[in-house]
């Protein structure tokens, strides 16, 4: 779940040089890289349907990869994974690629919404960092492979804070920064940042634990001052809030354009999330997806997208071709102690749903 | 105002031309779309994505839950008091407009529909720009208010504290006026044509002649004014009160996600909680209160019909036995 | 008589009602005109939140973005044309329910009122599924403007009856013996019909194309469940762009579009008049 807009010329490099083709290959010889594409893939031309987020893509990255195969790319954008999936499950209009996150991966899976991939056309496979391989939610990789991931946590302004928030209760227990919060507007994700506040896996919708955060949250609806689909950073930087639940690489954004904002994951966790390359069924060019994917994983292009887009990628070799200012930004790569409790979410059931709507209507609808 | 109620039969070729397209369309369109949702409202989720119709109730029964009848109520009311707000200001408007020179008149109804053709999501952000704590209203607002304080400073008022002691900036965004704020602004243009569109060429001799009898201007404006306009402005009040009642975006945008609205729960069934039977459910909940208030109009129609066909007959009858010698003579 | 005082009904003229107007007008206007003032605002983000400084390079990146433009066509010849088809629809619907008796007479009514009643995203949802399992989920790889059929019936369908519920309220007023004097005088229904009833309906007409012309223009939640690849409106692009900021882009693209449709709106009236 991407939010992040960077502007379209490149920030001037910071001690790290600007990727040229020709430096590229030249390194890439030093380090045995090569930029592996199946044969005659794309003899043929055709077009594929590309459906992502936007700016979640390297500036130039389309038209590279136009010029290179002689595919056309149709690319269009979507907002939610909700929307995705409510559009996915009346009929797929036409879509080739798409890039749904984690857990709507697993429902999709679930679903019967996705073709399985064949890895055997997209050799640039094992640029990935083996610890993306084998997921609880795509054992094997066999629907879809990892594009970038992330975490949601609190962003904060220092100046109004004593010290970086250190748990959710700043933002859901306690009455310190009454009128100055946001949350998200997500239903699953705010419960589950609940169930975290009070010390319960973020998966675990027990009745009890699903009871005591809507509780929670119930009782903190008073102090709070938005749920914000998307525009939590906004809020942050506008000085509406001082604290804001949200995705890491909305805070990094807005972080560039004030420094006084910063961005923590408190102690008891927040979320890990990945977003994923799949196909859909009902997808005409099957293959030349196949090929964009493989393109995608490319250990170049891959850091050209990280570069211009600063969120995490998984991809093991492109991360080997950037510099230390994105390999070492905390809240872009946070360190393990600062990971250590956080979790990815398991999709929940269509019971556990029903209830969490539930709840969340009662907690939107309370005063 | 009469409405003529020829029979079909009489004319069946006319009223197939007009009727056929019409039927086709709504029974191809909506007709099929809509018995989908008719059927999921009675099924369940058999799979995530399978939806058996099974005849249940269950679907209903969730809406007699207080928290959602409480959602249907309120936003009941947002919609009333929005509309109310609506046909307050464009009716004015409308008339400004319906009396305006022919010339002014094209460009006096551009000048109303052009905000409307700005993307709804950026004119809410823009909004948010304005009526935010921080925002444009109150900075406005607050030089006002210092202004004010320097002025009773200047006439030595200032120890009353008659505008308090600091400004306290209003507050819009989160709440439910602000959401009101939202339903008027995305309405008026829906306000404004349809009373535009019974006044325009109005008979002003009617006016004038109720003057001449001796009427004052409020009461013709009570009586013969509001009376020609008023299929108008019941379509403008309809118009705009069912869709504010769908409204979703201004709740979550300018109500900041804390003054939920009914849309928002359907809205919400039909993507994050993947529940269509219930959204269906609610769906035609909606529909059914609206057709209510169709239904009442389709009546307040009807008895004005009759009303005034019995006015006319009245007056018909007045007339013929004030004059029997000239029909005589006729 | 310019010169003469405003009579008691000259409702324009009236200072009182003038003002009412122009506070109208300002409620209205001052979040368009927030809008053109920050797409010059020189930020990366936050476009509508802090003033940085004045440029127009997001004119330039607006105009340089293809999809927005192809977004902006797709928009508006949707719109246009799902103007014309609603007004008609709407006219046929609004005389056949004013003019003839039939049985289930009611029944059509409620029928007709129905598409402004649901809420959108039932319509959109339902429609996706029918659109889809009739066979006509492909059409998105139809050559343009064929591609934008799921959508222009999608419009159409959601604008007739606000059209035929504003033409309705016009005919109201509307005289039903003129129309059979003019058939007594031996004009067929057709001639009655263009000749005298439709001239009266003509501000219905415009009411109502305008009307139709903002839903179709605005729409986001029906086209984007009707809408395939290739087949982006602008507020479909723009609330795909939107969720991340208000970038002055953004407004810059918008006030392109505002300028557009005002550009096509006077050729239309000038037309119009030269024509009449």
């Amino acid at each position: 779940m991407p939010r992040f807009r960077r502007p379209v010329l490149a920030r001037p490099a910071l001690g790290r040089t600007a990727l040229s083709r020709r430096r590229f290959l030249a390194g890439s010889a030093a380090v045995g890289i090569s930029l592996k594409l199946p044969k005659g893939a794309f003899a043929e031309g055709g077009k594929v349907n590309f459906y992502n987020w936007d700016t979640y893509i390297g500036e130039s990255t389309i038209e590279n990869f136009e010029e290179e195969t002689d595919i056309e790319v149709q690319y269009d954008l979507f907002a939610d994974n909700a929307e995705l999936f409510a559009k996915l499950r009346g009929g797929n209009p036409g879509y080739d690629l798409i890039v749904p996150t984690n857990d709507y991966v697993e429902r999709l899976i679930e679903a019967e919404l996705l073709l399985s991939l064949d890895h055997s056309k997209i050799p640039n496979i094992e640029n990935i960092d083996p610890a993306f391989m084998d997921v609880a939610f795509d054992p094997g990789r066999e629907y879809s492979l990892p594009y970038m991931w992330g975490t949601i946590g609190i962003g904060y302004r220092k100046s109004a804070v004593d010290a970086p928030p250190e748990s959710w209760e700043d933002l859901l227990a306690s009455d310190r920064y009454a009128g100055r919060i946001a949350l998200l507007s997500e239903p699953t994700t705010v419960l589950q940042m609940a169930m975290k506040a009070q010390g319960n896996s973020l998966n675990d919708w027990s009745d009890e634990n699903l009871a005591a955060a809507e509780k929670m949250l119930i009782e903190q609806k008073p102090r709070i001052t938005a749920f914000a689909p998307d525009n939590g950073q906004d809020l942050l930087l506008a000085g509406e809030v001082d604290l804001a639940m949200e995705w890491n690489g909305d805070i990094q954004q807005i972080m560039e354009e004030d420094d006084d904002i910063g961005y923590v994951l408190p102690k008891e966790g927040g979320l890990r999330w990945e977003d994923t390359l799949a196909i859909p069924v009902g997808a005409q060019n099957v293959e030349n997806a196949h090929v964009l994917i493989n393109y995608l994983l490319d250990a170049e292009v891959g850091a050209e997208i990280a570069d211009f887009i600063q969120y995490a990628t998984p991809n093991a070799a492109a991360k080997a071709l950037m510099g230390e200012e994105y390999t070492a930004n905390p809240v872009i790569f946070p360190s393990d102690e600062a990971m250590q409790n956080s979790e990815t979410a398991v999709a929940p059931t269509q019971e556990q749903m029903q209830k969490i709507d539930e709840a969340w209507t009662r907690i939107k609808a309370s005063s | 105002m009469v409405a003529i109620s020829e029979k079909a039969g009489r004319r069946p070729l006319v009223f197939a031309a007009f009727g056929l397209p019409v039927l086709i369309w709504l029974g191809l369109f909506f007709v099929v779309p809509l018995g989908i949702i008719g059927l999921y409202s009675f099924g369940e989720n058999v799979s995530i994505t399978r939806i058996e119709t099974t005849w249940t109730l269950a679907n209903y029964a969730r809406i007699t839950d207080p928290v959602i009848l409480e959602l249907f109520w309120r936003s009941l009311w947002l919609a009333a008091v929005a509309t109310l707000i609506c046909l307050a200001v464009g009716l004015p408007m409308a008339l400004v407009i319906a009396t305006a020179s022919p010339g002014a008149k094209p460009w006096l109804l551009l000048a109303i529909m052009l905000p409307f053709w700005t993307n709804l999501l950026i004119r809410t952000y823009a909004l948010l720009n304005i009526l935010g704590t921080r925002g444009r209203l109150n900075d406005v607002l607050g030089w006002l208010h210092a202004k004010g304080q320097s002025l009773l400073g200047a006439l030595g008022l200032d120890h009353l504290g008659l505008l308090g002691e600091r400004f306290v900036p209003l507050t819009l965004l989160g709440t439910p006026a602000g959401v009101v704020y939202g339903i008027v602004y995305v309405s008026l243009p829906f306000a404004i044509l349809p009373i535009y569109s019974s006044l325009e060429r109005m008979d002003r001799t009617l006016l004038e002649a109720s003057m001449d009898l001796g009427a004052g201007q409020w009461t013709t404006v009570r009586r013969v004014l509001v009376p020609l306009a008023l299929p108008g402005i019941l379509t403008a009040a309809l118009i705009t009160f069912i869709p504010a009642l769908g409204q979703f975006l201004t709740p979550d945008l300018l109500g900041r996600g804390q003054v939920d609205m009914i849309a928002n729960v359907i809205e919400r069934q039909f993507k994050k909680a993947n529940d269509w039977p219930f959204g269906s459910a609610l769906s035609l909940v909606l529909l059914y209160v609206t057709f209510i208030l169709l239904a009442a109009r389709a009546f307040a129609d009807a008895a004005r019909t009759r009303r005034s066909e019995r006015d006319r007959e009245i007056a018909a009858a007045a007339i013929r036995a004030a004059a029997p010698e000239r029909r005589a003579s006729a | 008589m310019r010169d003469a005082p405003p009579g008691p009904f000259d409702y324009s003229r009236k200072w009182s009602l003038r003002l009412v107007f122009l506070l109208g007008a300002v409620f209205l206007y001052v979040p368009i005109i927030v809008l053109i003032v920050f797409s010059f605002n020189d930020s990366r983000r936050g476009g509508n939140v802090i003033w940085k400084g004045f440029t127009t390079k997001y004119y330039g990146r607006a105009f340089g973005n293809e999809e927005l433009m192809i977004a902006f066509g797709n928009s508006l010849t949707i719109a246009v044309i799902s103007t014309i088809a609603s007004v008609v629809l709407g006219t046929l619907t609004a005389v056949l329910l004013w003019r003839f008796r039939f049985p289930l007479k009611s029944a059509v009514e409620g029928l007709v009122a129905l598409p402004i009643v649901i809420p959108e995203i039932c319509l959109g949802v339902s429609l996706a599924m029918f659109f889809s399992r009739f066979g006509w989920g492909g059409i998105a790889e139809a050559p343009w403007p064929l591609n934008l059929t799921n959508i222009v019936i999608a419009h159409i369908t959601f604008s007739f009856p606000f059209a035929a519920m504003v033409i309705r309220t016009r005919l109201a007023s509307f005289n039903p013996e003129t129309a059979e004097a003019a058939r007594d005088l031996g004009a067929s229904e057709w001639r009655a019909f263009r000749d005298v009833l439709v001239p009266h309906l003509k501000p219905g007409l415009v009411a109502a194309a305008l009307l139709s012309f903002t839903l179709s223009l605005d729409d986001f939640v029906v086209t984007f469940f009707t809408s395939g690849p290739g087949t982006v409106t602008f507020p479909v692009k723009i609330y795909s762009m939107v969720r991340f900021s208000v970038t002055p882009e953004i407004n810059a693209a918008s006030t392109v579009l505002i300028l557009l449709t005002l550009v096509l709106t006077f050729f239309a009236l000038r037309y119009q008049r030269i024509a009449s």
